[in-house]
């Protein structure tokens, strides 16, 4: 008919929505809701249309419960698996309204807003519920308590969006949560699957709810969520094994024996294969229980995890959330093993994830940028061609994303490409990747400082004179001097690797250490004599053997640094004082190379500096060093003890 | 090359059952260290000594992974020095053990090559006995090696000259000097790289270098 037709028009629909006559809006209300079930495309037509605050209305005004119901039920379908939609619903103030039928008489009522909610609370759009208030507790609570199933999985999800501190985990400890949680683990598989997805966020990190958790009802607690690990539906087998991984991330004890991260790699590897959610979110387990662990990790790859997972990266068109998650499991893979690098690359993943760069989701960019890093700490892959323009360039574009995570991520992946010895370092230059490089080593973000001066310092690294002399046009003097005095330590110990990397083995380039009146060398000696931490005295002393292997004026210039004269007011020990420290063998070594380039017989002012080198005591503390506990020190130390020995009287 | 062998060195002994400990670290054999040195080629037909310089490219300890680049200078017929890429396996009885088990090499192929290092002395007995499994070498001196170059990196596999072999290595931690021998059972009438040629058989061709104790360190991570 039509005026039929005419009413499912998206216009005339939401027309309808404000009709005076109730008839003609429960018409299209019904439509509406009919429409847009599982229809991702016609939610976003509607949310632009202005659908939402109309049926939020509804909500407002004492209607009969037959429109509630529709209106709730249209609600929770624009909140289901959109943020467009859960953010027009959070902006409509309709949030308040679907709580309060919660208490309506009329159980369809509800039902239909447990049920709603629930969906709306998937979204990370959906603000925190305020779980430290205690009103608000005690209406959680009484969810929990409900004879209504719908309403305590509405409870366990509200619990599993909102717990993110230490503190809203220790209130919810303390109120009894975990009890309540566990009793839920023996209802329906709702309630089991809610209750094992809330566990999770209130034990997450927290070592000492675990401890409480674990010793629930003499571990009983514990046994039936290892059981649920080979339940039927994959769902609940996948948010059990992700309990346990909180829990073993929490408290390392908790998931010790290999038999069990065995049996848990080996479910989540097969749950990858499932389709819908659990197959969708299994990756992502997958990843955190193989994080940092190259034990589990082979684990996987003897399961054929890379395989798998490389499988669906060929497939394609897979939703942004997943994708992140076969990502960051697949970083994970290779983050240790050469082995499954190798495997990565010939099963051509590499350009899979070149692609997923440009990605529209930030998460999906963040993990293939995280990958890449991952797959090139590998020298091998690197040297052989792992690298080219489609990766680099990308990568390079990627300083500029509006997301300060994609851009740490992406400086990351660019720092491990930049330690390539051959090519690769001239593309960056090209696409005026330095030039960016400089720009976020001032960056306010100290951790876009970090990794910036990190991949300066790896493109400094091996690189020729006219290769350093670039980057010390952009870079400059003073902007290095002030980097190696920048207020994060981090940034402070790359700077002084870049410089080392920049002095080493190159008379020219040791002279910008003493230019624009020594701003640098000035900035070097103040990290020597009060370096905030070990690893900045070392690289500062390296900084100085490498100049000390240059000519005779740089010799002295370290000499002056060292072995200041007393009215300087600093003490004369300095080396002794590194020499003996026991906490860094490492700072040891590197006294001892400066030591060596000092005295080279070869140079004119040889053996006045040996002279001044023995006179402050250090010939005995070098000998004492036969006897030193680490192999280092302890073979060099005495091959300068044999020079000292020829030394002139 | 002659290496010197540290005064009182000890036959360095693990008790109990012994899963090999990762090496100490050694700033000598650590990314971006270059050696220099020469490669000595013989055979019937002559003596050649190519120019070799050998640059640490990559140093994993706990996994007994070294890699690198070794250029070759004065190659006979090369128009340009020729650089090979090549990985290396650290001897420490957690990753990889004296026996090669691989690339044609015989338990006593490799015993014959490692006692041509005068360092492999004091624990040939126990490497015949046990392959060395109980012997500890996180703290000893020398670093046993094993170098097999992978592919070229400046020239064509069409430049005549074969990369099929490997080379038995042992690095001194307290000289930074380098020997080696290389070992390729199937090279009949090849040439072979860096080192060169002819009936090379199991024949030994030293591979030295060393660095200078006037030296100067450059450094890369990666996160």
């Amino acid at each position: 008919m039509p005026s039929s037709a005419a009413c499912k028009r998206p216009e005339n629909l939401v027309e309808g929505l404000s009709s005076k006559d109730p008839g003609t809006r429960l018409k299209a209300l019904r439509d509406l809701k009919n429409q847009i079930i599982g229809n991702r495309t016609k939610k976003l037509r509607y949310v632009k249309l202005g659908a939402v605050p109309l049926v939020s209305e509804m909500l407002e005004s004492g209607s009969e419960s037959v429109v509630l119901v529709q209106a709730i039920a249209t609600l929770g379908s624009f909140g289901c698996g959109l943020d467009a939609g859960v953010e027009a619903i959070v902006k409509s103030g309709a949030l308040p309204y679907l709580f309060s039928t919660l208490a309506n008489p009329d159980e369809k009522v509800v039902e239909a807003g447990a049920r709603s909610l629930r969906m709306i609370f998937q979204s990370k759009l959906t603000p925190k519920y305020n779980i430290l208030e205690d009103k608000e507790m005690d209406f959680l609570f009484s969810l929990l308590n409900s004879e209504n199933e719908t309403v305590t999985e509405l409870a366990a999800s509200i619990i599993m969006h909102s717990c993110e501190t230490t503190e809203e985990q220790k209130a919810l400890c303390g109120s009894g949560v975990l009890d309540k949680l566990a009793l839920l683990l023996e209802g329906s598989s709702n309630q089991r699957d809610a209750s094992l997805d809330s566990l999770a966020s209130v034990v997450k990190n927290n070592r000492e709810v675990v401890s409480k958790f674990v010793g629930l009802h003499n571990g009983k607690v514990l046994s039936s969520v290892n059981g649920l690990t080979k339940d039927r539906s994959p769902r609940t087998r996948l948010l059990a094994c992700s309990l346990l991984i909180a829990l073993g991330r929490a408290c390392p004890s908790q998931l010790q024996d290999i038999e069990s991260k065995a049996d848990l790699v080996r479910i989540l590897v097969e749950l990858v294969e499932e389709p819908g959610r659990a197959g969708d979110e299994a990756p992502r387990a997958l990843g955190d229980l193989i994080e940092k662990s190259e034990e589990v990790q082979k684990l996987a790859c003897s399961v054929n995890a890379v395989e798998k997972l490389c499988k669906f990266l060929h497939k394609g068109s897979i939703q942004a959330k997943p994708l992140a998650g076969i990502l960051h499991a697949l970083a994970e893979l290779c983050s240790n093993l050469e082995d499954n690098r190798r495997l990565f690359l010939s099963l051509q993943g590499l350009p899979l994830v070149a692609e997923m760069l440009n990605h529209e989701s930030v998460g999906v960019r963040i993990a293939a940028c995280i990958c890449i890093r991952n797959i090139s700490r590998s020298v091998k892959n690197l040297s052989d061609g792992l690298t080219d323009k489609s990766i680099v360039i990308p990568l390079i574009h990627l300083f500029d994303d509006p997301s300060i995570e994609v851009q740490v991520a992406a400086l990351g992946a660019t720092s491990n490409i930049l330690v390539h010895f051959t090519t690769h370092k001239s593309i960056v230059f090209e696409c005026g990747g330095v030039k960016q490089l400089v720009k976020l080593s001032s960056s306010m973000v100290s951790e876009l400082r970090v990794n910036a001066v990190s991949a300066l310092r790896n493109l400094m690294f091996q690189a020729d004179k006219m290769c350093k002399e670039n980057i010390m046009l952009e870079l400059t003097i003073s902007t290095l001097a002030s980097l190696i005095c920048d207020p994060e330590p981090f940034v402070q110990e790359h700077a002084l690797v870049l410089l080392r990397n920049l002095v080493n083995g190159n008379v020219d380039c040791i002279n910008y250490v003493f230019a624009e009146d020594g701003l640098i060398i000035n900035a070097v000696t103040r990290q020597v004599w009060n370096a905030s931490s070990v690893g900045i005295c070392i690289q500062g002393i390296y900084v100085l053997a490498n100049i000390a292997a240059g000519d005779e004026f740089h010799k002295e210039e370290v000499m002056r640094i060292l072995f200041p004269l007393p009215e300087d007011g600093r003490n004369q020990s300095i080396l002794i004082k590194f020499l003996q420290d026991s906490s860094s063998p490492k700072l040891r070594v590197a006294t001892l190379w400066c030591i060596i380039n000092l005295s080279h017989l070869d140079s004119p002012g040889a053996v006045d500096r040996i002279a001044r080198i023995r006179g402050a005591g250090i010939t005995c503390a070098i000998k004492i060093m036969v006897n030193d506990p680490c192999l280092d020190p302890k073979v060099l130390g005495p091959s300068l003890g044999a020079i000292g020995d020829n030394w002139p009287k | 090359m002659p290496v010197r062998v540290v005064d009182n060195t000890q036959i360095p002994q693990v008790s109990g059952v012994n899963s090999g400990y990762t090496l100490s670290p050694c700033t000598l054999l650590s990314v971006g260290q270059a050696f220099a040195g020469t490669q000595n080629v013989s055979s019937i037909q002559k003596e050649e000594a190519w120019r070799v310089n050998v640059r640490i490219q990559g140093c994993d300890l706990d996994h007994g992974y070294l890699c690198g680049t070794m250029e070759a200078l004065n190659v006979p017929l090369a128009e340009t020095p020729v650089v090979t890429f090549w990985e290396g396996e650290i001897v420490d009885n957690k990753n990889y053990t004296f026996f090669t088990g691989k690339w044609d090499a015989k338990p006593d192929n490799d015993v014959r090559h490692w006692s041509k290092f005068q360092s492999f002395s004091p624990l040939q007995n126990q490497v015949e006995a046990d392959g060395g499994k109980s012997l500890d070498l996180s703290n000893y001196p020398y670093i046993f090696m094993r170098w097999k170059e992978l592919y070229f990196v400046n020239v064509g596999k069409d430049c005549g000259l074969t990369i099929a072999g490997f080379y038995y290595v042992c690095f001194s931690c307290s000289d930074g000097s380098i020997n080696g021998f290389y070992y390729d059972p199937n090279s009949r009438l090849a040439i072979c790289c860096p080192i060169s040629s002819i009936n090379v058989g199991d024949d030994p061709y030293s591979c030295e270098g060393t660095t200078s104790s006037h030296g100067t360190a450059q450094s890369s991570t990666c996160c």
